[in-house]
């Protein structure tokens, strides 16, 4: 179905693109871009009048956990899909941390298949980097990755043995796959709970301290310089990781940084009275911490942001801090959690989208992520003003642990498409 | 002072911690306590004040002496009292203390008395119940009542509390009376040393309101009123924190010796159990300057005047 949308802000971070236009859109392609056209197509079946609002390519988040297959009470493929449409994400890569464990062909294609049917945005299958993850033996890279599967994580569970990581490295640049790698030196880490420091101190919780992080990468990107593996350090979390980064990239490491939305959005004090739906790994840290990571993140030094989405159902958080599940929902907050930092921050409109569309497209390889002629008609047009206050119960996810539960927030996706067809409206549209 | 020249009443729904206490208010229940001391100390019945109330203790921690010491108070003033010690292996832990929790309130108590092994544990507990909620001590977090049975003790014989000097020595890292016993001392005006090997001393304690943290007890220990030791978890020793117990005791263990160099009045506590030999030489811990008895006897004082004000309306 064709489709025009006119009268819009575009926004393009890959070519830099802020002007007023058009795009036409048919048989799933952007087929027009406009400049300056404040009309609708003539020849297009729908025609949406922007009102001047921001067009800009759909999100892609290369974080998501959902429970599908073994814990659909927690989320499914397809109810995370209605989430992140609403969030403005139109294409996003699922952990393999399941039961089963995406671990061999047949559930890389389960996914695919699943995401097909059910899913109303493209999901894209992360191979488990060992058997079960249990980081014994590796997991069968080449064809998985010939099924589909876009990167090779161990997810939540670090591999410890660096001698197996080094090998499943040296094996994955030969068969020209890319592995992501949370930095994580578990024996440091330990029964950690929240950021090590005064405060955990004081509150009577086990701390994960920031060595943790820096040794996992240190180790991490020196084994992806030695193999040419091309490496993501999963959910960097603080300024130092992303130096330790780029002294690895100096010396010729192909080596990629992520960072979670909401690690730019909150501190440590946001655990506040032990609230567990602020219990994520990595944990909140520090303000000075955060505001490195924001600083970082305007210089361009963080490739791409995630939405570490992690559904945990209430039996899961309901409990004491120190026993609660890590991980927060994520998927409607990421494009908040970024506007905010360009309303009451340093970033721009189009360095805030940057690193949710075209730079972490580039690094799967994938072709969207950018308003281009013929590139996939997957398209948000959001109101980046737009006061709203983020309500749990309102929220898409089938779990709801969400850290900005009970937040004002500013700037609302209002229709998202994929492939050219409208997979969500904001109810004030209605 | 006449120490009833000022009116204060006890806002708080439930005493989780001593943060969030304004020295007003611990003074309050340091007085009060003290006048449950002295009736028991002549033998007088106090009045039933939570006469029909309900008291329910639940420990998902083993604590005989603590569980003890509520179950006296509150039956001292007269309430019915049900003490459970939950097992906390048999079920999943944190889903026995909010289900246990809901379970409990239905029952309708009027206090509930919690320890539990999770920082944070007696709070979350607060948000599921209607009743009021003390906490008994949670994971590494805070025991307030042990913190204001200690300031009770000391200024019992100090005759004071603000002003002196007060040495705490052991695990600080991993001890919830630290903390409480800290914030109490230094909200009624005491300069608290911290003391301990360094990885057991956390970082941060000024904000617990500590003057000092320091390894050297030596050092620490020149001028004290008050030498209070903590004690030392056996599997914290032999390697793993510290190298051993005999290293552990040369430099940390309270001899006579090096109780020389706190004041000659200098009294010593300790929240017991006590580790004799260990960090407190015999001597010592049943010698004339130990008030560690005295800490159990307003432990009860203490518990009863909490209890009180928590549910027996005006004082």
């Amino acid at each position: 179905m064709s489709l025009s949308i006119f009268n819009a802000r575009l926004l393009d971070p890959a070519t830099g693109l802020d002007t007023t236009g058009a795009i036409f859109a048919d048989k799933g392609r952007i087929r027009e871009i406009s400049q300056g056209r404040t009309t609708a197509h003539a020849e297009a079946k729908v025609a949406i009048d922007a009102g001047g609002l921001c067009l800009a390519p759909g999100l892609v988040d290369l974080r998501v956990k959902t429970g599908e297959p073994g814990d659909e009470q927690k989320e499914t493929l397809a109810t995370a899909s209605r989430s992140a449409v609403a969030g403005g994400i139109t294409s996003f890569v699922v952990m393999p941390d399941t039961k089963p464990v995406i671990d061999d062909v047949a559930l890389v294609r389960f996914i695919a298949e699943r995401a097909k049917v059910s899913a109303a945005t493209r999901i894209y299958p992360a191979g488990a980097l060992t058997t079960g993850l249990r980081g014994e033996a590796m997991a069968e890279i080449g064809l998985m990755a010939d099924a589909g599967a876009v990167v090779f994580t161990n997810g939540d569970q670090p591999v410890g043995n660096a001698s197996l990581l080094k090998r499943a490295m040296t094996y994955a640049a030969s068969r020209g796959a890319t592995i992501m790698s949370r930095p994580d030196e578990r024996a440091l880490a330990g029964s950690g709970v929240m950021n090590s420091g005064a405060l955990a101190a004081r509150m009577g919780l086990s701390g994960i301290p920031v060595e943790a992080e820096w040794i996992g990468a240190m180790r991490d990107t020196a084994l992806a310089e030695a193999t040419g593996c091309t490496l993501i350090l999963d959910q960097v979390s603080t300024p130092r990781t992303l130096d330790i980064a780029a002294a690895a990239r100096d010396r010729g490491a192909k080596v990629f940084t992520t960072a979670a939305a909401h690690s730019l959005f909150f501190n440590e004090h946001d655990v506040g009275d032990y609230l567990t739906y602020c219990k994520v790994n990595p944990p909140f840290r520090t303000e000075e911490t955060r505001q490195g990571l924001i600083a970082a993140l305007k210089r361009g030094e963080i490739d791409a942001v995630v939405s570490a989405h992690d559904p945990q159902p209430p039996e899961e958080k309901r409990l004491p801090y120190g026993e609660a599940a890590f991980g927060a929902a994520g998927l409607e907050t990421v494009l908040p959690a970024l506007l905010s930092l360009v309303h009451d921050g340093p970033l721009s409109l189009l360095e805030a989208l940057a690193p949710v569309t075209c730079r972490p497209a580039d690094m799967l390889g994938l072709p969207q992520g950018r308003l281009a002629e013929k590139a996939l008609a997957d398209l948000i047009l959001f109101d980046p003003d737009k006061p709203w206050l983020c309500e749990r119960e309102n929220l898409r996810s089938r779990s709801t642990n969400s850290p900005f539960d009970g937040r004002r927030l500013q700037g609302r996706v209002l229709r998202t498409f994929v492939g050219g067809e409208e997979v969500f409206a904001h109810e004030s549209l209605a | 002072m006449a120490r009833a020249a000022y009116h204060h009443s006890f806002e708080h729904e439930h005493l989780l911690s001593i943060e969030g206490l304004s020295p007003l208010d611990i003074s309050l229940i340091l007085d009060l306590a003290d006048n449950y001391a002295e009736a028991t100390r002549a033998g007088r019945r106090p009045d039933p004040v939570l006469s029909g109330k309900t008291v329910v203790n639940l420990f998902f921690e083993n604590s005989t002496r603590t569980m003890s010491s509520f179950e006296i108070a509150a039956r001292r003033l007269g309430a019915d009292v049900v003490s459970m010690p939950v097992a906390a292996s048999s079920v999943k832990k944190g889903e026995t203390l909010v289900d246990t929790a809901m379970t409990l309130n239905a029952m309708k108590p009027d206090v509930l008395v919690v320890r539990h092994s999770a920082s944070g544990g007696p709070k979350l507990l607060s948000r599921k119940v209607d009743c009021a909620v003390v906490n008994a001590g949670d994971g590494t977090h805070e025991h307030p009542t042990q913190g204001l049975l200690d300031t009770l003790t000391i200024r019992r014989n100090k005759g004071r509390v603000e002003g002196l000097k007060v040495v705490i020595c052991g695990d600080i890292a991993h001890s919830r009376v630290a903390r409480s016993t800290t914030l109490a001392l230094h909200l009624l005006g005491a300069e608290v040393h911290l003391c301990a090997p360094r990885t057991l001393l956390p970082s941060g304690t000024e904000t617990w309101g500590a003057a000092s943290a320091t390894t050297d007890f030596d050092k620490a220990l020149n001028g004290a009123d008050v030498v209070m030791m903590l004690r030392l978890q056996l599997e914290r020793m032999d390697g793993a924190y510290l190298p051993s117990r005999r290293e552990y005791f040369r430099y940390f263990g309270l001899t006579g010796e090096r109780l020389a160099l706190a004041k000659p009045d200098a009294i010593v506590m300790h929240p017991g159990p006590m580790n004799r030999g260990i960090e407190i030489e015999s001597a010592i811990a049943d010698g004339d300057r130990s008030v560690i008895t005295e800490q159990v006897e307003m432990g009860v004082a203490v518990r009863e005047a909490v209890l009180h004000l928590l549910a027996g309306g005006a004082t």
